[in-house]
């Protein structure tokens, strides 16, 4: 009886420590520096160190003066540089996520299919840009983007252009460098649930009259569904914020909040602007997140 | 013999009967290994074929082969009639039901029973019946809005079964059909699979490695070894009169005698065994005296022996040094020799504790001419 009793406080001991520990952890490394940025987004620009004006003043006679700044916020949605800035970003995230969808599902499927030992070598090609700097990559897109890169001097080389085309400093070139860069993102997900689909479905799907690509579309393309999600994910919204590839790349007319961001708080000093629009911007991508986590409960249940 | 009687219900003795599905000289080679090794084989419209063999004999490849899963390297198939041998999977007339059943996890068990008939662009409110229909045969009508994860195994055997069923194949393949089940639902599963098969017509060819259930299903089994059929014939032939020791082997208990041939005289031989003692068997085939030869007996065609002499043919004497108490029936293993066991089976007229035999207790066996069969390979 004893020893059953100290049993359970030990189970309710490690139950304690193992889902306490990562609700610290988001409570230390996320809640609250959010709650830091959403402070300083109420507050207002000063020259100070830091460069903000502190929320709360005792004004004397013991009162707490508590002023909170909304104008930040009302700018953030009345001046039309960051809807601009905003819309365009939701759009190359999009556009971008598309794009490494259809490019990295065939690489994935392509990988989950091959016999074990290629398959290790294949995936180690996909990870090897990881270990260098994904700065220098950037940098390195430059110097193949270029008027005189290496890109467009083969294609001058194969005749099909007579002048240089200008790609470096335009929107196309955020989505080249986007593309590139976040595609292992999409494939390692993908990867991960296509090597668990049982081919022996697939074969059944042909047994009943199914032709091989309807076969993909009724069954592997539904059921590896969750690895879309997951993968357009983790593409989708780090895209959304993505400040290197557009400031590198990207041109004067390719605004990205990101960048905006970056702006404000080190170009304009205006750090409580820029923590508004970093609070604004989590909030639009806690939408997709909450729909995409619909639909993949969805996908468990009855509907599809 | 050749009644018409018996050749309806036992085509393979008619020889103007024509084959089902044939098998011509098909051989499947993955990289050097032989999976299939020059197989040919006739099977005959409303046969229940079951394919017997340990994992690996090549059993489920040539299931494979029938379903277009795999392409014979060399040699043909047909089926009624037509060479299938180059028609995709999808465009055959037959269906299989796979080992694991591959339900789709993604659809509900009326959309999996749906699924085949979707492809052949069924109308909507036929294709509905056809569902209908196929869920109360296997009475599984209550479960059709079930995904596969909240089914049990018998269940999802019944759906797997329901769906192969579904576009009437002419043709049904089963891939160890009761292989994933418990014993005592297997028992139940065979008889119930074989009266859906007399019911609806419908040839099955089935794979296993459990004798047992090739013998209660089956109207033939072919024997498989080495990606090679040893043996095709109806459970009894197979398991009174196995042409090969791998046969005699692999199906149910068996005494194995090595000797050679000492007389011979129309169909009986004597045979002088190892064991110095003398068996006298009757046999189909002439045999040249000093062959060397296998005699095969059978555990329960063995008797106690109340007249034992010391030359005394068909009699073997022994040591009882094991006792197996099956309920039914008691295996009692008789060292008759420092080389050799011999097994014999026992029906528990009286209750255990009654028996007459136990532990080293010495026994004398004997068996008939007609009980056993000589081997050669």
């Amino acid at each position: 009886m004893l020893l059953k009793k100290t049993h359970l406080r030990d189970r309710h001991l490690s139950r304690v420590l193992n889902i306490g520990t990562p609700y610290l952890w988001l409570g230390l490394f996320f809640l609250l520096p959010f709650a830091i940025v959403l402070h300083i987004s109420m507050a207002e620009t000063a020259l100070a160190q830091p460069p903000y004006t502190s929320l709360m003043n005792w004004v004397g006679d013991g009162v707490l003066q508590i002023r909170l700044n909304l104008q930040n916020f009302v700018s953030v949605f009345t001046d039309e540089l960051y809807l601009a800035a905003l819309l365009n970003s939701l759009w190359i995230a999009l556009v971008c996520t598309i794009a490494c969808l259809l490019i990295g599902y065939p690489m994935a499927y392509a990988i989950a299919t091959s016999p074990e030992r290629q398959r290790v070598i294949l995936l180690m090609l996909i990870i090897l840009p990881f270990w260098t700097s994904f700065l220098i990559r950037v940098y390195a897109w430059i110097g193949i983007l270029k008027p005189n890169g290496l890109l467009n001097n083969f294609l001058m080389w194969l005749g099909l252009i007579h002048e240089p085309l200008t790609i470096l400093h335009t929107q196309t070139a955020i989505y080249i460098g986007v593309v590139y860069s976040y595609l292992p993102f999409m494939i390692l997900p993908l990867f991960a649930n296509l090597t668990r689909l049982d081919f022996s479905l697939l074969e059944a799907a042909a047994d009943l009259g199914c032709r091989p690509f309807k076969a993909f579309l009724k069954v592997t393309l539904p059921l590896s569904l969750p690895g879309i999600v997951a993968g357009s994910m983790l593409v989708f919204i780090p895209v959304v914020g993505e400040f290197v590839i557009p400031d590198l790349l990207g041109g004067p007319d390719s605004l990205m909040i990101g960048k905006q961001l970056w702006t404000e708080f080190f170009g304009n000093k205006d750090w409580p602007l820029a923590a508004a629009l970093a609070i604004c911007l989590l909030g639009l991508l806690v939408v997709p997140f909450v729909l995409m986590q619909r639909l993949e409960s969805r996908i468990g249940g009855d509907e599809l | 013999m050749a009644n018409p009687e018996q050749r309806k219900l036992e085509p393979w003795q008619d020889p103007k009967a024509a084959p089902y599905v044939r098998i011509d000289h098909v051989t499947k080679q993955f990289g050097d290994v032989y999976a299939v090794d020059d197989v040919s084989l006739d099977i005959f419209q409303g046969e229940f074929f079951s394919l017997l063999g340990s994992s690996g004999c090549g059993k489920s490849t040539l299931l494979r082969m029938l379903a277009g899963l795999e392409r014979p390297t060399k040699g043909r198939i047909y089926i009624d009639g037509a060479d299938v041998t180059d028609i995709p999977a999808y465009s055959r007339p037959v269906n299989m039901m796979f080992q694991s059943y591959a339900l789709f996890p993604h659809m509900t068990v009326e959309q999996n029973v749906e699924f085949g008939l979707k492809q052949d662009r069924m109308p909507r409110k036929e294709r509905a019946e056809r569902v209908g229909e196929m869920l109360g045969l296997l009475q599984i009508s209550e479960l059709r809005k079930r995904k596969p994860d909240q089914l049990s195994g018998g269940q999802r055997q019944r759906v797997a079964l329901a769906r192969t069923l579904a576009k009437h194949p002419k043709l049904l393949l089963l891939d160890e059909p009761l292989g994933a089940l418990d014993k005592r639902l297997r028992e139940s599963a065979q008889f119930e699979l074989v009266n859906l098969q007399e019911r609806l017509g419908i040839t099955f060819v089935t794979v296993t490695h459990d004798q047992e259930e090739a013998m209660t299903m089956s109207t033939r089994i072919a024997v498989m070894n080495a990606g090679q059929i040893l043996q095709v014939d109806t459970p009894t032939a197979i398991y009174e009169y196995p042409e090969y020791r791998f046969v005699a082997d692999f199906i149910g208990l068996v005494n194995l005698f090595d000797g050679r041939v000492a007389e011979t005289q129309d169909d009986q031989v004597l045979v002088e065994t190892n064991l110095g003692r003398r068996l006298h068997m009757r046999c189909s085939h002439p045999h040249a005296v000093g062959t060397p030869v296998t005699v095969a007996i059978r555990p329960e065609k063995l008797q106690i022996c109340q007249t034992y002499h010391e030359n005394g043919v068909n009699q073997v004497k022994g040591v009882v040094e094991d006792i197996a108490y099956l309920g039914d029936v008691s295996i009692y293993r008789v060292r008759v020799s420092p080389e050799m066991l011999v097994e014999m089976t026992l029906t528990n007229i009286q209750p255990r504790t009654e028996q007459a035999l136990t532990w080293g207790q010495e026994v004398a066996m004997e068996w008939s001419p007609t009980s056993g069969v000589v081997l050669t390979e």
